[in-house]
């Protein structure tokens, strides 16, 4: 799905080559600072290699519109950002700017639950903790069903138990989905569990 | 109508001493301004004598090239007062600032133009009128936009992450940024619409209450002064909102990314 020929960026980081693969779980790991949080950004095109490239599908990803890239490769980052107000008004708020018209409480309640995060649609924002407002955030991510979700950190706040049944849930709903999930965590024994390949920087 | 009584310099010169009655108030509150007091005072006084000095001399003059350097002169300097006074700006990148001057000339000169050609109805390099009506459109087209573009720059650097979310999730640098140009653009008229309720209330503005010292009637300078406040109100919004309209472009490159300082 994702070829890394020769990448570096900003001629801080030398990445090395790599290949990620469709409909499998792939975990990046390393320690701080080792450009984890760059590379997702390296495939979703918030960033551009200063050298070589990447390629997407087997094309080179500066040939696709930013947009489009974006939308099938959906980067859901450490600390999100999420409206004030309801999980509601957040489905809501995002899927305006993504121009999709909102999705039921139904389906929301769906998501929240896939993603271990136990609220009611009303439930308020701006109290939550950050673990929660990032599981909130993974949902939203989801129920756009991307192509490729990139998730940085999913469980750096999170106990054991909470982060177990995220991950199996996720990984479980990108499978029957056809979402190539891509995750980057320093939880090595997660990575051993969930993961179906690791890359370590 | 009374005829105008010019100011004789000496009793002239004793407005200066209410400076001291501000000196003394300022060391009382302890507020150390002091030296900006200072010069504040003498460079308005140097600043005014020069304009009062030059203005003379092209009325007696009155050639094209004077009021159009004059004009000229005007806008530079109101350009370079709004990017001096967002000197901490880090939206606003070479590009930006580039917009932002044209912008300003542009909507600056087409509503003076308008001003003077279509509702005074005079020649366009008329020194008496074209200086004096330029001064005020200008002035207050510089007043908005470095209001606006703090706004927007302020606005922009508290919201980096909803931004950064945003862009990851797919949604366009338009959808996401034009709303922070509307909010600038709002916090840019707010002020200049204010003013607008309380005229002739609690305020007679500063070219009526001219005019009608020089013996203009009344109602002669209140037609002067609606033309000139309105004149103000869509300088003020015209300027702002083509500066933040297209300048919100530069933020963000070919691939949609926005390079943060």
């Amino acid at each position: 799905m994702f070829k890394l020929k020769k990448v570096s960026f900003k001629n801080i980081i030398d990445y090395p080559d790599m290949e990620i693969r469709s409909n499998e779980v792939t975990f990046i790991c390393g320690e701080s600072g080792s450009g984890k949080s760059t590379l997702l950004k390296l495939l979703n095109g918030m960033n551009s290699p200063s050298a070589g490239e990447v390629l997407y599908l087997g094309k080179n990803i500066n040939d696709y519109n930013p947009i489009t890239l974006r939308r099938e490769v959906l980067l859901c980052g450490q600390s999100p950002f999420l409206f004030d107000g309801s999980i509601r008004d957040n489905f809501d708020e995002f899927y305006k700017y993504r121009e999709l018209s909102p999705i039921n409480a139904s389906d929301i309640l769906k998501y929240l639950k896939i993603c271990a995060a136990d609220f009611e649609t009303t439930a308020g924002c701006g109290t939550m903790s950050g673990g929660e407002r990032q599981r909130v955030f993974i949902a939203i991510c989801l129920s756009f069903c991307p192509k490729v979700l990139l998730i940085d950190e999913p469980t750096s706040a999170l106990d054991d138990l909470t982060a177990n049944t995220l991950m199996s849930n996720v990984k479980e709903f990108c499978k029957n989905n056809g979402i190539t999930p891509i995750v980057v965590s320093h939880n090595k024994t997660l990575a051993d569990v969930y993961g179906d390949s690791i890359i370590t920087l | 109508m009374n005829e105008i009584i010019a100011l004789n310099i000496w009793q002239f010169a004793l407005v200066y001493l209410l400076l001291f009655i501000v000196l003394i108030i300022m060391k009382v509150c302890k507020i150390n301004q002091t030296k900006l007091l200072l010069v504040a005072s003498i460079r308005m006084t140097i600043q005014l004598v020069l304009a009062g000095l030059a203005l003379t001399y092209i009325f007696d003059n009155p050639r094209p090239l004077f009021t159009v350097l004059y004009l000229l002169l005007m806008t530079g300097f109101a350009i370079y007062t709004v990017l001096s006074r967002n000197r901490e700006n880090k939206t606003l990148n070479k590009r930006f600032k580039i917009i932002t001057g044209v912008s300003l000339t542009a909507t600056g000169f087409l509503i003076v133009g308008f001003f003077i050609l279509v509702i005074v109805g005079v020649n366009l390099f008329n020194p008496q009128y074209t200086i004096p009506i330029s001064g005020m459109i200008i002035g207050n087209a510089m007043t908005g936009m470095s209001l606006g573009l703090r706004a927007f720059n302020e606005n922009i650097q508290s919201n980096k992450s909803q931004i950064d979310t945003l862009l990851n999730l797919g949604a366009t640098p338009r959808k996401i940024l034009l709303p922070f140009v509307n909010r600038a653009l709002e916090t840019a008229l707010l002020p200049t619409l204010n003013s607008m309720l309380g005229m002739g209330i609690i305020s007679l503005p500063g070219m009526m209450t001219g005019q009608i010292l020089s013996g203009t009637t009344p109602m002669t300078a209140i037609l002067y002064q609606i033309s000139i406040l309105i004149s103000i109100c869509s300088v003020t919004c015209m300027s702002v909102f083509c500066t933040l309209y297209i300048g919100y472009r530069t933020l963000y490159n070919k691939r949609y990314q926005i390079n943060w300082l």
